[in-house]
């Protein structure tokens, strides 16, 4: 899309200064709504059970179910509660899933006494041959066995499982189908092209300085320094830049000085301080050319629980002067002309990643949307905020963008639903890493990537690979 | 512009030049291209090396990729051949030496953009009309009531919210100050003097709630916390026996005053004008109800029930300064929250009491006050045991201390006919002593043991 436009143009700056440089307005947003007030959290209170959040999901979600499994297997089938079972009668029932897996990191063995054990080292995947789905309701909880994927669930699925009970006290499953995709509002996206650029995992403050040029290079070109004239005329045309988290650097966290002496510490400065600073900067460059929605990641200076809060303005004292600049939740809900999108910072994804035998980020951000719930493994594995009046985790409706930060590579998907939904899907690859941002176009709903470098030395010989 | 080049620069970027010529960047882009083409043609011998930057379309993963790059001036044919369609093509800089890699690009385009942060947006390609920075009534505007609408979920105190949070006509400098309070506090570390129980305005007790973690670290180990405060929140609290003051200090705060700046409390105690006090906790209390928790994380006892005690004791301040005899009903009330013991309370544990007394008492100042406060336990025999307890941390003070020390223990011998008293008056003042002694340092564990 950027190239067609640019390419008649592109040579032009090969030449002697022009009279008259020309300036791009950039294209304005014409609608922008900002729909995060579910995940904003105003008095905090952890002094309640977590089992809330279960109680509120179920309820919740079991309507819909039930709608989804008369659909699916006919409306004649009996709809049973697990208190009502009775042996070998086909049926029904919605409940939460529960998967207890034998290596799933758990508290109480490490600081069980007894057992004298050494803390779990971490590891990529948790699953095990030997993992067991159990469903639970309201009252009780049944083991599962039969044609269902034990692997691939996790804990905090809401699904409805068809099949009957047996003698043994296990419920042999034949079936089983999840809330599918919410209903969509229909699209009422722009006219002509306005883009909406997608970075996460700037990774600031990581001590090396390969991504750094690239981040300069990105923030040139979203301003219109960069390129020739074509070039910044389709740059004039990004009517937004979403930072989707990871802003900084896992290795600000320093985490080791909370095991030094104070006396050796005392006058070292967080690494976050440096990042941040820097950060600001960027965000100050940005700021004055565009609107800018800066969402907080798993390694950013903010609550760790989802949903997490919004990075606070006192720490960017130079870009808060600026309106356009919007610190905003995670996950994020927004409508950006006309466009619903909605995205994490990947903390959910990748946590079902690890509890799941689903390997490609693609197919487990498309599995959540399928469930119906954007982080079903929080509050097992995920740390969650405890709320009892109602999940905002679930999807009320079917947004047209979804997407996740911090994905190991770039891929979407434009998905179809069954009632006609129609939703793109992207995984935003991390930059410091990859150097590579997401571009999407809201006229038509399509993306795509957007890949930086410079040179280094030992480019001389080979080819060129996307980032370096 | 080749005056530039003619003097001694490594190295020219086109933003670089845009920057200090004060052109648009592309002007400046063409600049550079018409320079080298020149330099080139006249083959003066000086030997130019250019980076371009390439970007186009690139088939890549499967997904055409938009590709941006920097490449040298050899690799730039390769690159272009590379790609499907090329976006733009133009010179990004110029340098005397060949670049072994793109390091300096970024340092001197980083350099260049450090020094003209503000008006970044000047000489591109694109306006933006709507990234107006906020004029600093905007800015407060929006910081006050992102303020309030968090303050008023979390804090559950009715009074001190409006009244320092709702001063509209001095919340534009409040405000405006508030973020640099802030990040005077991120920013300030301050050396750590031993620092005390901060002072808390109102005992609050509702905004204890949350306070249970915090330190059973002694004071005199340099809280964090404190430095987290800044510099002012060092200065040591000077034990008030004036309520009265108590009382002026806190309608003198209770207009706000922007919240990291020092302030002389126009009191009559202070004894050392040197020392700045810091009305810190006020603003940061009624800001913050988690300032209110750090506050109170300072302090040696966070129990909720202490915090009670400690309005009571507030109560009982006048009238441990005005008599001893009145002491006996209102400090009955501090029984409730221990249990009756005949045993001595040692000063040590005394060090505990009037820390969070002075605490309560909400002097403004800093410094550490010795505190008279009478406590009334019940003997096994049933008698009534009236003890004074104080506690100085200053060496200044320990002077006036030994003087209310021997009347305390007088007092104590009269009121209370029990064998043990006689005991308590010499372990009193001599603890004391100790305790003046050990001002800066570290309370001794000891007075667990001893506090029963």
């Amino acid at each position: 899309m950027f190239s067609e436009q640019a390419a008649p143009t592109a040579q032009g700056l090969l030449a002697p200064p022009s009279a008259e440089p020309s300036t791009f307005a950039r294209a304005p947003v014409s609608t922008y709504t900002d729909c995060t007030e579910p995940f904003r959290l105003g008095q905090r209170s952890f002094s309640r059970q977590y089992a809330h959040i279960y109680a509120t999901r179920l309820i919740q979600m079991r309507p819909l179910l039930e709608e989804r499994a008369q659909h699916k297997w006919g409306s004649g089938i009996a709809m049973r509660k697990l208190c009502e079972l009775q042996a070998g009668e086909k049926c029904c029932v919605v409940g939460t899933l529960f998967k207890s897996m034998q290596l799933q990191p758990s508290i109480l063995r490490e600081i069980s006494e007894e057992h004298n054990l050494l803390p779990q080292p971490p590891r990529t995947k948790y699953i095990h041959q030997s993992d067991e789905l159990i469903l639970e309701d309201e009252l009780q909880r049944i083991k599962l066995e039969g044609t269902i994927d034990v692997q691939k669930l996790v804990t905090g699925t809401i699904l409805a499982i068809y099949g009957s009970e047996k003698d043994n006290g296990k419920f042999l499953v034949e079936d089983h189908c999840f809330a599918d995709l919410p209903r969509q509002l229909p699209m009422r996206g722009p006219s002509t092209n306005h883009f909406v650029l997608l970075v996460s995992g700037l990774g600031l403050g990581s001590g090396s300085g390969e991504s750094l040029l690239s981040m300069q290079l990105l923030v040139d070109v979203v301003t219109g320094q960069l390129g020739a004239e074509g070039e910044q005329s389709s740059a004039a045309q990004i009517t937004r830049v979403i930072l989707a988290g990871n802003l900084l650097s896992q290795s600000t966290q320093s985490r080791d000085t909370i095991n030094k002496a104070k006396y050796l510490t005392k006058k070292t400065q967080a690494a976050s301080v440096e990042a941040v600073k820097m950060l600001d900067e960027i965000l100050l460059q940005l700021c004055t050319s565009v609107p800018v929605d800066v969402m907080p990641g798993e390694f950013d200076p903010t609550n760790y629980t989802l949903p997490q809060q919004p990075l606070h303005r006192c720490m960017l004292p130079l870009a808060s002067t600026y309106s356009t600049l919007q610190l905003v939740t995670n996950p994020y809900q927004a409508e950006i002309d006309g466009v619903r999108f909605l995205g994490t910072s990947g903390q959910n994804i990748s946590d079902i990643f690890k509890y799941s035998s689903m390997d490609d980020y693609m197919e487990i951000l498309e599995w959540t949307l399928c469930v119906g719930h954007i982080s079903p493994t929080a509050p097992d594995t995920l740390g969650c905020f405890p709320f009892y009046k109602s999940d905002p985790f679930i999807f009320t409706d079917c947004p047209h963008v979804y997407f996740c930060g911090n994905a190991p590579l770039f891929s979407s998907k434009l998905l179809k639903g069954r009632d006609g939904q129609q939703v793109l899907l992207v995984t935003v690859p991390d930059f410091s890493a990859t150097q590579t941002a997401c571009l999407i176009n809201l006229c038509d709903l399509s993306c795509q990537p957007v890949s930086f470098s410079g040179f280094s030395a030992d480019e001389d010989e080979g080819d060129m690979e996307i980032g370096h | 512009m080749q005056c530039f080049l003619c003097v001694f620069i490594l190295q020219v970027t086109y933003k670089w030049l845009s920057y200090t010529l004060g052109v648009h960047v592309n002007q400046a882009k063409q600049m550079l291209y018409d320079y080298v083409e020149r330099k080139r043609k006249e083959s003066s011998g000086a030997q130019l090396h250019v980076t371009y930057l390439v970007a186009g379309n690139l088939v890549q993963n499967g997904y055409i990729c938009h590709k941006v790059a920097v490449v040298r001036e050899d690799k730039l044919e390769a690159m272009k051949s590379k790609l499907a369609t090329i976006a733009s093509v133009h010179v990004y800089s110029i340098q005397k030496a060949l670049l072994k890699d793109s390091g300096p690009l970024y340092n001197t385009d980083y350099d260049i953009i450090k020094t003209n942060l503000q008006n970044c947006s000047k000489f591109s390609a694109i306006h933006c009309a709507a990234a107006v920075p906020r004029t600093l009534a905007e800015v407060s505007q929006a910081h006050t009531s992102a303020q309030i609408d968090s303050q008023t979920p979390n804090d559950m105190q009715v009074a001190s919210v409006p009244v320092t949070n709702g001063q509209v006509p001095s919340t534009a400098k409040q405000a405006s100050q508030q973020p640099k309070g802030i990040m005077g506090m991120f920013a300030a570390k301050s050396s750590s003097k031993s620092q005390d129980t901060h002072k808390e305005t109102k005992p609050e007790s509702k905004e204890t709630i949350g306070v249970s973690t915090a330190s059973s670290k002694p004071p005199a180990k340099g809280n964090t916390m404190s430095n987290f405060f800044g510099k002012a929140a060092m200065n040591k609290l000077k034990a008030s026996s004036e309520s009265e003051q108590a009382k002026e200090e806190r309608e003198v705060t209770k207009p706000s005053v922007p919240a990291a700046e020092p302030k002389l409390l126009p009191t009559t105690t202070v004894e050392k004008p040197g020392k700045k006090t810091e009305p810190v906790k006020i603003q940061k209390k009624d800001r913050k109800s988690r300032a209110k928790r750090v506050d109170l994380s300072d302090n040696e006892e966070e129990k909720e029930a202490e915090n009670l005690k400690k309005k009571r004791r507030r109560i009982k301040q006048p009238q441990s300064d005005s008599s001893d005899n009145e002491d006996g009903p209102a400090s009955s009330i501090s029984q409730e929250d221990r249990a009756p013991t005949p045993s001595p309370e040692p000063p040590p544990k005394a060090g505990l009491e009037p820390a969070s007394t002075e605490a309560s008492t909400g002097g403004k100042k800093r410094k550490r006050r010795r505190v008279l406060k009478s406590k009334t336990s019940l003997d096994d025999e049933g008698c009534m045991v009236t003890e004074k307890v104080f506690e100085s941390e200053s060496c200044t003070d320990s002077e006036e201390e030994f003087t209310k020390a021997k009347p305390a223990s007088l007092h104590r011998q009269s009121t209370a006919p029990v064998k043990k008293d006689p005991k308590e008056d010499r372990r009193g003042p001599k603890k004391g002593a100790a305790t003046a002694s050990k001002a800066n340092k570290q309370v001794s564990i000891m007075g667990f043991f001893q506090k029963k």
